[in-house]
């Protein structure tokens, strides 16, 4: 049985016809949808939800990156594989990478390999952020497309390029050798120097040049007057004159 | 994404794997499936009762909120379940849960409201008809049942859809997520309304006198309800 509840409403008391006629038959809950009384058909008209309309429709306005981009524990172990093999090797060489069938792939690596040149494919994603915290920063603006690492301990800039002349769906954009950005004719450039062992001959016999002249250089004068009395007693010998050779005493003095 | 002279310049991301769900809080009861509900309840009343339909008129104040699962099906508007609708319930969600991993829980009584009928043919009058069969009364706002385990709504949303159509009111299926953000845009579009006629406000101060073409109850069911029926698109 309902019992009647006195209801305290913060609207203000409402002024309530004495008597409430059911004119019409059916009750108040209905199995069909009862005819509304116009007036409430009216009401319901004007008291109608209202969207909300900006001034500036939101689909003009700057759209916010998305929230709550959880950190890839893929591209974290990823960044960190890049991080290792960047802090490992001397040699970096950035390459733009168009498609290769599978085999010729393998067969790029291998030929690389044999140089002892490791070739990785990286995400332009993963690597941005790791070579912008490092020393390889102005190498940023090569990752834009597909990209490869071609990275070594040593430092095989000939066999490289020599490969790489053979594949011409991988270009060489630049490379970063012994901390030092080389563009594609530097990288060029680098490879037509001599090897360490020739350079460091080379410098060796340009210090030790000086000091392998200092003995020619003090037998300099001597000799020079040597070659003179040569050509003076050749000169007299053949005027045929029989001077006194005094020759043998002033070699012997000096 | 274009690239720089306006050519598009495709790129393939690295894939972002979504982790697998976690059900490590979730435990199956002994009884997954759902429990059969008589006909008639054990003490059937001998008094008949009136028809009381304010039983159906306006928002549920029970069951509206989860308990055990994570996937309901939700009334949208009132109306009595005998005990053909609560076979088909059982069966169908029986037929569809793998009681190993997922189970289904009533939210609503056995029927307990006996409902008379007069035989067919005769006239008005000779006093009320005997008690023919049983009914739940259901609310609007209401869950019938609950269903949980380790399962997804994709997986749970046909079967339970298939079953809130054959319901004698409108119904749908939902998820704690979906009744939750269902509650938010209902409560924002009630804040952010720019009409500055309501109902409410007409109702409360009586503007116009239209309280003399409308029911009391409106004042508490807001012009959303209408007999049995929920108005889903008024504010």
């Amino acid at each position: 049985v309902p019992v009647p509840v006195l209801v305290l409403s913060a609207a203000p008391a409402a002024w309530l016809p004495a008597l409430q006629l059911l004119r019409r038959g059916s009750k108040a809950v209905t199995r069909h949808w009862k005819a509304m009384h116009f007036q409430r058909q009216k009401l319901l008209a004007l008291t109608e939800y209202v969207r909300p309309r900006p001034a500036v429709p939101p689909r003009c306005l700057p759209r916010r990156a998305p929230e709550g981009q959880q950190e890839d524990g893929y591209a974290r172990v990823l960044r960190r594989q890049v991080e290792q093999t960047l802090r490992g090797s001397r040699m970096v060489a950035v390459c733009q990478y168009n498609s290769l069938p599978e085999e010729d792939v393998a067969t790029l690596r291998h030929f690389l390999r044999r140089h002892n040149i490791h070739v990785h494919f990286v995400f332009n994603e993963v690597v941005r952020p790791v070579l912008a915290q490092s020393k390889y920063r102005n190498l940023l603006p090569l990752f834009v497309c597909r990209n490869i690492l071609l990275v070594s301990p040593q430092a095989p800039a000939r066999e490289m390029l020599r490969v790489l002349k053979g594949v011409p769906q991988v270009n060489l954009l630049g490379a970063c050798i012994d901390d030092t950005i080389l563009s594609r004719q530097g990288v060029e450039n680098f490879a037509r120097l001599p090897s360490l062992e020739a350079s460091q001959g080379q410098t060796v016999a340009a210090l030790s040049l000086l000091s392998s002249q200092t003995s020619s250089l003090l037998q300099r004068g001597p000799a020079h007057l040597t070659a003179l009395l040569d050509q003076h007693i050749r000169r007299l010998r053949d005027t045929g004159a029989a001077t006194e050779p005094p020759l043998g005493q002033s070699t012997g003095d000096h | 994404p274009a690239g720089p002279g306006g050519v598009a310049v495709h790129r393939a991301g690295l894939k972002k794997w979504a982790l697998p769900p976690d059900y490590s809080g979730i435990t199956i009861p002994e009884k997954p499936k759902l429990k059969y509900m008589d006909k008639v309840p054990a003490v059937p009343k001998v008094q008949r009762e009136p028809r009381r339909l304010r039983d159906i008129r306006g928002p549920s104040q029970v069951a509206t909120d989860f308990i055990q699962g994570q996937y309901g099906i939700l009334a949208l508007g009132g109306g009595y379940l005998h005990w053909g609708h609560f076979e088909m319930i059982r069966l169908t969600i029986g037929r569809s849960i793998d009681p190993k991993s997922m189970f289904a829980v009533w939210r609503v009584p056995a029927p307990y409201k006996s409902v008379t009928q007069k035989s067919l043919g005769h006239r008005m009058g000779g006093g009320k008809g005997p008690v023919d069969h049983f009914v739940t009364a259901v609310k609007s706002g209401r869950l019938v049942v609950e269903v949980g385990g380790r399962c997804e709504f994709e997986e749970v949303q046909p079967f339970l859809a298939c079953v809130a159509q054959k319901l004698p009111f409108p119904a749908v299926p939902v998820s704690r997520e979906s009744l939750q953000e269902m509650r938010r845009e209902e409560e924002e579009k009630r804040l952010d309304n720019q009409n500055p006629w309501t109902f409410e406000r007409v109702v409360a101060s009586n503007m116009l006198g239209m309280r003399k073409y409308l029911s009391p109850y409106d004042l508490r069911l807001k012009g959303r309800y209408w007999g049995k029926f929920f108005l889903k698109h008024r504010v």
